[in-house]
């Protein structure tokens, strides 16, 4: 009977033994190996026994204090895909098997490794833009945040499903943000300090009179599964615009470079969904004393309309301690979207929920984050500490927490991102009463939304706060003009004219509002200037011919009909406006060959079979 | 004391100048820690090596003395190296982490621990060191001088154990 029980005791202790084959090799696989196997971005590859057996002591060290797998959000605050962190009891087996001797335990229970390729994850991507020329980080200590400009080679607009980035050098690169730069501005910047790109740790671009929020988070870390937008969620990449790769790099302790290229995956359609970023932030309100342990700031918002909310992306710098966001129902309740108790700029991460978060109108998003700006935060990065303001230097703070969110419901006959918008904006003023652009933006929201009234006061106090900004005070133009407010709109239009005489938009706008005052010979002269420079606007080409013909100036005309419908083959309009043109100058064969293409493009249309019936009855006539 | 009287025997004087000062860097190839630190090894050589002996102490199992010199040569460490197969250095020092330093003089440990404090724990690295611990060492042990033995956490890379 000894013997037995004996027997029965070792082998309970052989059962509980923790084995790299059974307990270890599964966490190092679903937590490690994405980053942790060669040409990634971790030090060394966490594959097989030998690798694991290696950093035995290290595995144990770093999962006890919670540095690796790197995963910042507490549990129970916001339900994320992902592998997420480890449990305790997931932590306890890595310090077993150390204890345990490192056993590698049965081979034939080993899984399977996991099936990594090389390169572009998702395949050879439709389009790749690379860094014209590699960057040279030094080996010093210490961060570089660094922007390089990529000119965006398209002939024709895209819609991005996925974005890749390979950096040429995993082991420096810690993170990616890509910023598209519609207005090119940012690259007078590139090279201004002798190397390729421009130093800064955040990017701003410029407003532009077009509302095209941000819609999607352009961030990429290494180790991650590409995110994958739904063809009908796609990003739209504009030809002419340039993509800015803002990287956060990290000295290796020798020279290194990085030329670094970014992928593009597109759509097959345009998408039909259109999700949008809000922030969170009161960077204003960010004046940490030296010392302050804990300074506070907070933000809310309250959603005019349903949501669903698809991932998040908090931001903060070197003194941010805690960051949580959540958001109040209707009755008090509270939900938790996110909260990190130690934040660390060097794991900043989107955060995506593994289901969307369904938000009613009403509901209020709210943030807090709480800095450290004493001398016991080993990462403030003043000794000793100094006060500290909001700004985009790294020295400086922010306190950011960014949602993707898809307004819920069905079709509505305006963009329901516009009544965002402005709930956005007017939130903005209450928090900054001189900012140009909230004002600017509010503005544009109310005159997109047809409340040119409402809009007049935002736009004129853009103006009065920016006085000098063309497109403000053209944008304030078409909401006057939209009010029937001409001679205002006029005189808005000559003065962003005169501030910048390469203004196309508004020598458009004030070509129309020359003609809506009956100066058909002021329209005609800026309508030409404007073509001169906008050669390939059907539209603007079109309007051209109706003014010469209004002015008796039938065959200069034509030739602008003739562009327009060369231009957008198919439209009904401009080809009854070429033909009605070359009848009424006598070129009554070309005019029927127009009216014909005018009812292929719209067979119901009636002008044009009118038309074609009156120049055929006149052909018919002469003979 | 007997080796020296033994060489002033042959008065080869220059056997019998006492040891010089050692200092002893642990380090491993793929321990990202020590890796940023080689600029600040490269520093301290440059300024102490004329009156303390270094070596960089590579501590992994199984490491040959190719990839060693070719890890030196990346990052233009041009300071005596050893690989310590056996762990000899590392039992010595007492040494348990990379980067780690131990400063010897006339055969006794005076100095164990962080190269600096430029890392409060993993991750967490502050824009600059506030204590130059090695180089506080080395200055006095430069200028003759014993300080008391002192040990600091160093914060790295385990050296795992030789199985």
């Amino acid at each position: 009977m000894k013997l037995l029980a004996l027997v029965v005791f070792c082998l309970a202790a052989q059962a509980q033994t923790v084995t790299f084959a059974r307990q270890i090799a599964p966490l190092l696989y679903q937590h490690c190996a994405s980053c942790h196997r060669p040409g990634q971005a971790a030090p060394f590859p966490l594959l097989t026994y030998e690798d694991a057996r290696r950093h035995a002591t290290q595995i144990a060290r770093v999962t006890a204090q919670r540095y690796m797998p790197p995963w910042l959000p507490v549990p129970g605050y916001g339900d994320f895909a992902g592998p997420g962190r480890l449990s305790a009891a997931q932590i306890a087996l890595f310090a077993e098997w150390l204890k345990d001797g490192t056993p590698l335990g049965d081979p034939a229970q080993l899984p399977r490794p996991p099936d990594f390729h090389g390169g572009w994850q998702l395949g050879p991507p439709d389009l790749v833009l690379q860094m014209r020329q590699p960057y040279h980080l030094t080996a010093q200590p210490g961060d570089v945040f660094r922007n390089f400009v990529l000119p965006v080679n398209l002939t024709a607009t895209k819609y991005i499903r996925a974005m890749e980035l390979e950096t040429g050098n995993a082991r420096v690169v810690h993170h990616a943000n890509v910023i598209v730069d519609p207005s090119r501005l940012l690259r007078k910047r590139d090279g201004e300090d002798g190397q390729p790109g421009f130093p800064g740790m955040e990017v701003d671009t410029e407003v532009t009179g077009e509302f095209e929020p941000e819609s999607h988070f352009l961030f990429w870390k290494p180790g991650t599964q590409v995110q994958e937008t739904p063809d009908d969620m796609a990003w739209k990449l504009e030809p002419g615009s340039d993509l800015i790769v803002n990287l956060h790099m990290q000295p290796s302790g020798k020279p290194e470079t990085i030329q670094a290229a970014v992928g593009l995956y597109f759509a097959k359609q345009p998408p039909t969904r259109f999700p949008m970023l809000l922030q969170l932030e009161h960077d204003g309100a960010i004046d940490i004393p030296p010392g302050a342990p804990r300074f506070t700031v907070t933000d809310r918002l309250k959603l005019p309309i349903a949501v669903e909310v698809l991932a998040v992306y908090p931001h903060a710098h070197y003194l941010g301690k805690r960051i949580e966001a959540w958001a109040e129902l209707a009755g008090g309740k509270r939900l938790p979207l996110l909260r990190i108790d130690n934040w660390d700029i060097n794991w900043q991460a989107v955060y995506t929920y593994r289901k969307p978060v369904a938000l009613p109108a009403g509901t209020t998003l709210a943030m807090q984050v709480i800095y450290d700006n004493s001398a016991g935060n080993p990462r403030n990065p003043h000794t000793p500490p100094v006060r500290v303001r909001g700004g985009d230097r790294s020295t400086d703070e922010m306190g950011h927490v960014w949602f993707q969110v898809l307004p819920a419901g069905g079709a509505t006959d305006y963009d329901p991102r516009l009544i965002l918008q402005q709930a956005i904006m007017r939130r903005r003023i209450e928090k900054y009463p001189a900012d140009f652009e909230a004002h600017f933006n509010l503005g544009a929201a109310l005159q997109a939304l047809g409340k040119p009234e409402e809009a007049i006061p935002f736009l004129s106090d853009a103006v009065r706060l920016e006085p000098a900004n063309a497109t403000a005070r053209n944008n304030l133009a078409v909401s006057l003009a939209a009010a029937s407010r001409i001679d205002d709109a006029a005189r808005e239009l000559h003065q962003a004219l005169a501030l910048d005489p390469g203004y196309q938009n508004a020598r458009y706008n004030l070509a129309r509002i020359l003609g809506a005052q009956g100066d058909s010979a002021g329209e005609l002269k800026e309508l030409l200037l404007y073509l001169d420079a906008a050669p390939n606007d059907a539209l603007a080409q079109d309007l051209a011919g109706r003014t010469l013909a209004s002015l008796g100036r039938l065959a200069e005309s034509i030739p602008h009909f003739r562009k327009a419908a060369e231009l957008e083959p198919g439209v009904a309009g401009f080809e009854i406006n070429l033909g009605a043109a070359l009848a009424k100058s006598g070129d009554l064969k070309e005019a029927v060959a127009a009216f014909e293409n005018a009812l292929r493009a719209d067979p119901a249309n009636e002008t044009a079979r009118d038309n074609l019936a009156r120049t055929r009855a006149m052909m018919d006539g002469r003979r | 004391m007997k080796a020296c009287l033994a060489a002033m025997l042959f008065a080869a004087t220059l056997l019998c100048a006492a040891p010089r000062p050692l200092v002893l860097i642990f380090t491993r190839t793929d321990c990202p820690i020590s890796n940023r630190y080689a600029p600040e090894v490269k520093r301290l050589y440059a300024a102490y090596s004329n009156r303390v002996d270094f070596r960089l102490v590579y501590v992994e199992p199984g490491l040959t003395a190719d990839r060693m010199e070719r890890h030196q040569t990346e990052f233009g460490l041009a300071v005596p190296a050893v690989l310590d197969t056996d762990r000899k250095y590392t039992r010595m020092a007492g040494a348990t982490i990379t980067p780690e330093a131990a400063v010897f003089v006339d055969g006794e440990l005076i100095y164990r621990g962080r190269i600096d404090d430029r890392n409060a724990s993993y991750g967490i690295a502050r824009a600059q060191p506030l204590h130059r611990d090695l180089d506080e060492v080395l200055a006095a042990v430069a200028a003759g001088k014993i300080p008391s033995p002192r040990f600091t956490r160093a914060i790295g890379c385990a050296i795992e154990p030789l199985k």
